[in-house]
């Protein structure tokens, strides 16, 4: 049951970072294509996170009670990985926003075909 | 030995977010601290590169946790080789926009010299991190200050080629993300070492996936063939000294993490092909496309495109030769680019399109830039006195050594190609006749000093290239060497525990 659950977590966190990758190919809008790149950020923290879940898993602090738990633990590693990640992808939003805005204020308007000036 | 590995990181970085507050006690410290803290930088990285050329590599451990569970820091011949030079290229840049924007504000000097920090603190950290999530911090940071400083200028253009560098850059620090976590859910391991270490036991489609993603992560920083559509608009829109930078610090760091992540963590057969097709491929794609521009700063970011290919294909020869060319390409690359860029963004100056027939004629209004534009000019496309025709030699002999004949025909003809649109350009600056509307810039002093210095350094390895093949051979074979890598590394834990 666990194992279908496990699965479960991994396909929807593939699924997840597929659908942020169509958003961010395919959207004209620049605010739905860093919306697209967000969600890659989740699909992917998902998976860090799942790679580091044990059935049953307690915190990984040893403290009164869970002496002997070091097995139960979850690994800690892929916790410490998606908070760095989490903010280094809102610094990286928070950029493309301000750069999104000032591209509004020269162009006034969002749609990605309208803007291009520089051959790609 | 002054300082330690650690150091380099953490001053540039401590320094970027002083900045603010040492503008609020005088102005000008916003202007002399990036300085003092670059040529400390610079003057401690050389002299721990003594130190490392004599008594082998240093290992750095942050906060006491060993090996394979922290965070180590490995100052090898290799690294301390990159960090010499890229600290080197950060003290030129500083130095030639000392009196940058000075008449005209203090709030973009001042996000200029914290940016310009930030990006050498990260770019140093990719080349002496010995921890693969930690690389992907520091590229994100390099990232974050690259895509400020393209969008510097507030015109129209700079924000949107930011933009699109942005996108494609986090975008693939998406895909470098999923390949640690690849890594992490099969040999729970982050440390460099331990991964190559422990790397047979990875079942071989998993270790073909991480690579794949893990070459589309780093890719774009070393702006290799489908990842490079970023470099021109960046290159152009971003201010000549950035564009330096980029070329002097930012893709060595980058070609760093993907050859250090080739020769020592995977052991997949095939790689190095897939190396040399790929440097090939970028290296005809980017010089044909040169030939066609007719903007200066574009036809220099394609030039460096192409120069990345060709330090490509030198790695991807995969022999301790092919590795030693490919280093001096690098080396001579990040001196060369950086003075066109430099020397080249004054020839254009004033003018508001940057097109390659405004510096019609100029040979006889701005002499001295003229004459450092031609001298690098004519080191990159490899004629013998100067420096670039010894990496090339280097080049064309590892192939030679290995039988690559086809290879050394493709190099001659792109190398053709090249001397086609410099020589285009030196002719126009020497042989035409300046245009009514163009103004010609005086340089100040101190962006003729950066020039000169690197214009000196030019003659200086043309003539004697001695000079730095020590340290060349002693970083080729640290590449090489994964077993004395993994041996370094470790070797510290233990020597702790005991």
């Amino acid at each position: 049951m666990f194992e279908i659950l496990r699965y479960g977590i991994y396909g929807g966190s593939i699924s997840l970072i597929l659908i942020g990758l169509y958003a961010a190919l395919t959207k004209r809008s620049l605010i739905k294509i860093i919306i697209g790149l967000s969600i890659v950020n989740g699909g992917i923290h998902l998976l860090l996170i799942t790679i580091g879940y044990v059935k049953n898993g307690t915190a990984p602090i040893f403290s009164p009670g869970f002496e002997n738990a070091a097995e139960r633990m979850v690994d800690p590693v892929p916790q410490a990985l998606v908070l760095t990640a989490i903010v280094i992808g809102f610094a990286v939003t928070a950029v493309a926003l301000s750069l999104i805005i000032r591209l509004y204020r020269h162009h006034h308007t969002l749609e990605i075909d309208e803007i291009k000036n520089l051959k790609w | 030995m002054v300082g330690s590995p650690v150091l380099l990181i953490a001053i540039p970085l401590l320094a970027a977010f002083m900045i603010p507050l040492l503008g609020m006690i005088w102005k000008e410290l916003v202007r002399i601290v990036p300085g003092l803290v670059l040529a400390y930088m610079m003057i401690s990285s050389a002299s721990m590169l003594m130190y490392v050329t004599n008594n082998g590599t240093i290992i750095e451990t942050l906060s006491g946790w060993e090996a394979p569970w922290g965070i180590n820091l490995v100052f090898s011949p290799l690294t301390a080789f990159l960090t010499t030079l890229m600290t080197f290229m950060g003290f030129i840049v500083w130095l030639y926009s000392y009196r940058f924007k000075r008449n005209v504000d203090f709030e973009p000097a001042k996000k200029y010299f914290i940016f310009l920090m930030m990006l050498v603190a990260g770019a140093v950290g990719i080349v002496i991190t010995g921890d693969i999530f930690n690389q992907f911090v520091f590229i994100e940071i390099t990232g974050i200050s690259a895509y400020a400083l393209t969008a510097f200028y507030t015109g129209r253009n700079s924000a949107e080629a930011s933009f699109k560098y942005l996108l494609m850059g986090s975008l693939s620090a998406s895909s470098l993300l999923i390949a640690i976590a690849i890594i992490y859910s099969q040999l729970g391991t982050l440390n460099m070492a331990d991964i190559a270490d422990k790397i047979h036991l990875m079942p071989a489609g998993y270790k073909v996936t991480a690579l794949i993603f893990f070459m589309m992560g780093i890719g774009i920083e070393a702006e290799i063939f489908p990842l490079n559509g970023w470099a021109p608009d960046a290159y152009t829109e971003a201010p000549g000294p950035i564009g330096a930078a980029f070329a002097g610090i930012v893709v060595k760091a980058g070609v760093y993490a993907m050859v250090r992540m080739v020769f020592t963590l995977f052991d997949v057969s095939g790689t190095m092909e897939v190396l040399l097709i790929i440097g090939l491929i970028t290296l005809i794609i980017a010089e044909t496309a040169a030939v066609r521009q007719d903007k200066l700063k574009r036809m220099l970011a394609y030039s460096s495109i192409g120069q990345m290919g060709l330090v490509f294909v030198a790695f991807g020869i995969g022999t301790l030769e092919g590795v030693y060319a490919a280093l001096f390409l690098m080396l001579n690359h990040a001196i060369i680019k950086p003075l066109l860029f430099l020397s080249g963004s004054q020839l254009v100056f004033n003018s508001k399109e940057k097109l390659i027939k405004e510096v019609n004629g100029l040979g006889k209004y701005m002499p001295y830039t003229s004459i450092l534009f031609a001298l690098g000019a004519f080191a990159i496309v490899g004629l013998p006195p100067f420096a670039g025709f010894w990496s090339k030699l280097s080049v064309l002999t590892a192939a030679a050594n290995e039988g690559m004949l086809l290879i050394i025909a493709l190099i001659l003809i792109v190398s053709v190609i090249e001397i086609v649109y410099y020589f285009r350009v030196v002719n126009r600056i020497y042989f035409f006749e300046k245009a009514e509307d163009v103004i010609p810039q005086k340089p100040r002093i101190n962006a003729v000093i950066a020039m000169s210095i690197l214009g000196a350094i030019i003659l200086l390895i043309g003539f004697n290239p001695d000079v730095v093949s020590t340290y060349l051979h002693n970083a080729s074979a640290d590449l090489m060497d994964t077993q004395q890598y993994i041996k370094n590394v470790f070797s510290v834990g233990q020597s702790l525990t005991k």
